[in-house]
C-alpha cells in the first residue's frame, strides 16, 4: 500500500491489525479484555484526531474532549429513549452535528495561535463541560443512560450486535482502521500538501497565495467530528455519557498519548493510547500511587525517544526520519 | 516603450510616528529589471513588503494593470501575479526542493481543497514545478530535501518557487544576500535572463550586480523616493551620491 509512509509504520499496520483481528479468538469471551481492547482503540481514534490536529496541522488544542463528549451527548440527547435507531444513521447525524459545531468554534479559536489557542480551546472546553454539569435537562453531573443500543442493520443485512462484546470490538476496530486510512489518504492529497505547508511555514504559504484560515478551518472540522465519533462510540460501550467525558484532563491525556507514540505520525497515536492505556493498567495493579511511576516514567520515554515510540521504531527498522 | 504593470501612486506606511514609506510614487514596466537602492533603513523592503500585499499600506493607491488592488487581502496578491521572494530565506526545509515548487504551483492550478486525490496524480503541478526549477538550474536537486541544499541553492529555490506561482511580476528582497562571488555570478545570469521575460523589482545591496543588471534604478531615502533614472545617470547624479555614499565633509 503505496499510502504507508516508511517500513516502520507498514510492519505496525499490518501486525496490529492482524493481532486486531484474531485476538478475540484467544480471548474466548474474556469479556474484560475484549471491553478493554474496545476502550483503548476507541480512545486511539481520540488521539488520533488529535494527532492530525497538533502533529499535522500545528493547531494544538487542549479542548479536544469537548467534541469527544458532545459526540455522545447528541447521541444520547437526538436518539429516542426506549427505541432501538439505525447505527450508521446516527453516525451520520453526530458528525453533522459536531461537525457544525466545530465550524462555529473553529470561526473563533482559529482566529488565534499558539498558546492564545489552547487557551481559547480550553476555555471553550470548560464552558461546555459545565453546561452539561449545571444542567438539569441533560442530566447534569450524572449524564445521561443509553438504555437501548442501537441495531446495525444496512439495506435489510444486519451483521453487527452492539449488545455482544465481540461484536463491538470489531466495529471499534474497523472504524479504528477507516480513520487511519481516512487520514493517511488526505495526509497524500492535494490538500495535505498545503496543510504540510503551512504546518511548516504559514508566512509562505501565504505568500504563495493561500488563504490559510480556510485550510486549518477544513482540518479542525475533520478533526472534531472523528473525536465526535469516537466519544460516541463511548457512549455505547458504556451505555451512559457524563460531562467528565469533556473534562480538560481527557484532552491533556490524549496530548500525551499522541506525543508519547510519536506527533504527526497518525500510527503513533494508536501507539501511543495502548502503551499509555497498558502501563496504566500494568502499574495500577502494581501500586497505589501509580500516577507517580506513571508520571515518571512517561517524562522518561519523551525525553530519551525523539518524536515518541514511532520515531523509536523507524530508527530500530533502519529508516531515515520521514 | 514597454507598459506599466505595477504602480504606487502616494504609497504611504506608517509605523506609529515612523515613516516608513512616505507619499511614494513609482512605477514598473514589463520586461525590465527596476532595482531600488538606497541606505539602511530608506524602506526599501517596506516598499517590497507593502507591493506584494504582506504590509496593508497606510494610505495611497497600488495599481496593478492600472487596476487598484491595494484593498486585496495578503494572499490575493499572489493570485494577481505578483510573486515574492524574501530576504531570510523562507522555504519549507522539510520538502524535497521539487515539493517545494509543488506548493507554489499547486495555488495556481488549484485541487486546494481535494481531500482525496492523490497530490502526486496532478502532473500538471508537477511539470510546472519541474519547469520552474529548470528555470534556476535546481534540476538535479529536485527530489533532495531542502534543508541539505547549500545556502545558493536554497537561494535559487526561494527564487524558483516565487517562479512556480506563475508572476507576471517578481519582487526580489536581496536574492544575493549572504552569497560568495560565484553563487552571486549564477544569480545574476539568471536573473538576466528572467527579466526578458518578467517585471522584475529587485532589491539588492550588492552594487557591483545593480549596475550590471538593472534597467532602471530608483534611489530612496528616508522612505521618500529620491530620484528613478538609468544606471549611468544615477551614478553621476551627485545627489546620490550624496544621499547614498555620503558626502566628503564625513570623511576624514
Amino acid at each position: 500500500m503505496s499510502i504507508l509512509s516508511n517500513k516502520s509504520e507498514k510492519i505496525f499496520i499490518y501486525l496490529f491489525f492482524a493481532i486486531g483481528l484474531f485476538i478475540p479468538l484467544f480471548l474466548e469471551g474474556n469479556t474484560f479484555f475484549i471491553n478493554k481492547f474496545s476502550t483503548i482503540i476507541i480512545l486511539a481514534i481520540f488521539v488520533m484526531s488529535l494527532d492530525y490536529l497538533v502533529g499535522r496541522t500545528g493547531l494544538i488544542t487542549l479542548g479536544h474532549a469537548m467534541f469527544y463528549g458532545l459526540g455522545g451527548y447528541i447521541f444520547t440527547i437526538l436518539a429516542p429513549e426506549y427505541e432501538a435507531v439505525n447505527f450508521w444513521v446516527y453516525t451520520f447525524y453526530v458528525m453533522l452535528i459536531s461537525g457544525f459545531i466545530a465550524l462555529i468554534v473553529g470561526l473563533i479559536v482559529l482566529r488565534t495561535s499558539g498558546i492564545y489557542m489552547i487557551m481559547i480551546t480550553l476555555a471553550l472546553a470548560q464552558m461546555s463541560f459545565y453546561f452539561f454539569a449545571d444542567s438539569i435537562e441533560y442530566g447534569g453531573q450524572d449524564g445521561l443512560f443509553v438504555y437501548i443500543k442501537p441495531e446495525t442493520s444496512i439495506f435489510g443485512l444486519n451483521f453487527l450486535d452492539l449488545e455482544n462484546e465481540t461484536h463491538f470490538y470489531y466495529l471499534c476496530l474497523l472504524s479504528l482502521f477507516n480513520c487511519f486510512v481516512f487520514f493517511k489518504i488526505i495526509m497524500n492529497s492535494s490538500f495535505g500538501r498545503v496543510i504540510d505547508a503551512l504546518k511548516e511555514n504559514p508566512d509562505r504559504a501565504t505568500a504563495l497565495g493561500y488563504n490559510i484560515f480556510h485550510f486549518r478551518l477544513i482540518a479542525y472540522v475533520l478533526a472534531s467530528s472523528l473525536a465526535a465519533y469516537a466519544g460516541y462510540l463511548f457512549a455505547l460501550q458504556f451505555g451512559f455519557v457524563n460531562p467528565s467525558m469533556m473534562s480538560w484532563d481527557v484532552s491533556a491525556t490524549a496530548l500525551v498519548m499522541a506525543l508519547l507514540g510519536g506527533l504527526g505520525t497518525i500510527y503513533g497515536a494508536i501507539i501511543g493510547s495502548f502503551v499509555y492505556e497498558g502501563l496504566h493498567y500494568f502499574i495500577e495493579h502494581l501500586t497505589e500511587y501509580w500516577m507517580f511511576f506513571m508520571g515518571a516514567l512517561i517524562i522518561a520515554l519523551v525525553l530519551t525517544l525523539k518524536n515518541g515510540m514511532a520515531g523509536f521504531l523507524n530508527t530500530l527498522s533502519g529508516g531515515k526520519r520521514s | 516603450m514597454s507598459q506599466t504593470i505595477l504602480e504606487a501612486e502616494n504609497l504611504c506606511k506608517f509605523w506609529g510616528g515612523l515613516k516608513a514609506l512616505n507619499e511614494l510614487n513609482i512605477q514598473f514596466k514589463d520586461k525590465q529589471l527596476h532595482s531600488i537602492v538606497g541606505p539602511n533603513g530608506a524602506g526599501k523592503s517596506t516598499l517590497l513588503n507593502t507591493l506584494c500585499g504582506a504590509y496593508p499600506a497606510t494610505s495611497g493607491v497600488i495599481l496593478y494593470h492600472g487596476k487598484p488592488i491595494t484593498h486585496l487581502k495578503g494572499y490575493e496578491f499572489c493570485r494577481e501575479g505578483i510573486g515574492r521572494s524574501f530576504q531570510k530565506t523562507n522555504i519549507f526545509h522539510n520538502a524535497t526542493c521539487l515539493e517545494n515548487c509543488c506548493i507554489a504551483a499547486q495555488q495556481r492550478i488549484g485541487g486546494n481543497f481535494n481531500l482525496f486525490r492523490k497530490r502526486s496524480k496532478n502532473r500538471q503541478i508537477t511539470e510546472i514545478a519541474r519547469k520552474a526549477l529548470q528555470q534556476v538550474g535546481l534540476t538535479a536537486r529536485a527530489d533532495t530535501r531542502a534543508t541539505e541544499v547549500s545556502y545558493g541553492e536554497q537561494r535559487q529555490l526561494e527564487i524558483a518557487m516565487v517562479l512556480a506561482t506563475s508572476p507576471k511580476v517578481l519582487l526580489l528582497d536581496e536574492p544575493m544576500a549572504g552569497m560568495g562571488h560565484e553563487e552571486s555570478q549564477t544569480i545574476i545570469s539568471l536573473l538576466k535572463e528572467l527579466k526578458q521575460q518578467y517585471c522584475i523589482v529587485l532589491v539588492e545591496h550588492d552594487m557591483d550586480a545593480v549596475f550590471e543588471l538593472s534597467d532602471l534604478m530608483t534611489v530612496m531615502v528616508d522612505g521618500q523616493h529620491l530620484i528613478t533614472d538609468t544606471v549611468d545617470n544615477i551614478r553621476n547624479n551627485p545627489l546620490v551620491q550624496d544621499a547614498y555614499l555620503g558626502n566628503d565633509d564625513e570623511v576624514f
